[in-house]
């Protein structure tokens, strides 16, 4: 199965063999993280990065009255820490939210890409980008939308990155998140989380069943959640 | 101690119609529960139904108490509140 890395990365442009031989030469290990588990700590200092091949983690912080944000999802084909490289210390934690298949990059190797690869390091800069653009959209979700459209903002998001990975069938995607751990991503309590999922779902615009999640009026979910997917960068362009 | 007083007050929230309790400490409101079904609280830590605090004033208020508490009774719906009350605005 090809490099979910690759699916994402070509999504936007086009990779040459020798990138995509580069970025395969580049994994180290594998690793499988189980559900719960820390991927990497907060105030670690790792010498190589992770990227997910399978399972969704989470960016967090927890502040000291215990309670935790997640401050980003991250599915397959996310370089969840390529950050590290650069940044050195992790002023984050990135948790397994379910059994999560991992490649680990050693920072060396980055380094030698960086080296000889100019347009294939524009894509991993595009990448945390777009990680950054998805901030940028969830501070403002967070800050003026309704719990509502904030979670149809969030399932549209959801849907169009795992689609770019090719994880999705017809309309329905795999959501095994916990609505505790919605509630953490949203800033909502697990009540609110339930009430506006109930919402979306009596209105028809989801249906969802155990994990999978069907959306049934995508034109209305859209604009309920005031989305628009320009800060994906979903196009594919020269870079 | 304050004078910590009930008033029973049905509550439109979303989802409808929801049985709810006005709670007022010497006369002023702090806080509104509603009683929510373990449905609604489905995934949650507490797989119960129970009282939720919908809205919340002062030491009460949203700001402070970051995720709003579901408590099993009134009784700890109240202790709850004296507490907020006694801690005023440190978390």
């Amino acid at each position: 199965m090809t490099n979910p890395l690759i699916l994402k990365l070509e999504q936007r442009d086009s990779l040459s063999d020798a990138e995509k031989r580069a970025l395969e030469n580049a994994i180290a290990r594998i690793r499988i993280v189980e559900a719960d588990e820390d991927i990497v700590r907060e105030g670690d200092r790792p010498n190589e990065s992770c990227l997910l091949l399978d399972g969704f983690a989470a960016r967090y912080k927890i502040v000291s009255n215990g309670r935790r944000q997640i401050s980003a999802l991250q599915i397959a084909g996310d370089f969840i820490d390529l950050h590290s490289f650069l940044l050195k210390t992790m002023d984050h934690g990135v948790l397994a939210l379910t059994t999560c298949r991992i490649a680990t990059v050693p920072h060396a190797t980055l380094e030698k890409i960086t080296a000889e690869f100019p347009h294939l390091t524009r894509m991993l800069w595009l990448d945390t980008l777009i990680d950054g653009a998805i901030h940028r959209e969830w501070l403002t979700a967070m800050g003026r939308l309704s719990a509502t459209a904030h979670m149809a903002q969030l399932i549209c998001e959801l849907f169009l990155r795992l689609k770019a990975v090719g994880r999705i069938e017809g309309d329905t995607i795999y959501l095994p998140i916990t609505q505790a751990e919605l509630g953490d991503t949203l800033g909502l309590s697990t009540v609110h989380v339930n009430r506006v999922l109930q919402e979306l779902r009596k209105e028809g615009m989801i249906r969802f069943q155990g994990d999978a999640l069907t959306i049934l009026d995508w034109e209305r979910l859209k604009s309920v959640g005031e989305f628009n997917h320009t800060y994906l960068s979903l196009q594919n362009e020269d870079r | 101690m304050r004078d910590i007083t009930l008033q029973p007050m049905p509550v439109l929230a979303d989802g409808g119609r929801h049985e709810g309790q006005l709670i007022l400490a010497d006369g002023q409101l702090v806080a509104v529960f509603t009683w929510v079904t373990s449905e609604e609280t489905a995934g949650g830590d507490e797989r119960a139904g129970g009282w939720f605090l919908e809205a919340g004033f002062g030491p009460c208020s949203s700001l402070i108490s970051a995720t709003p508490p579901v408590l099993a009774t009134l009784n700890d719906a109240v202790s709850w509140v004296r507490d907020r009350l006694d801690h005023g605005l440190t978390p």
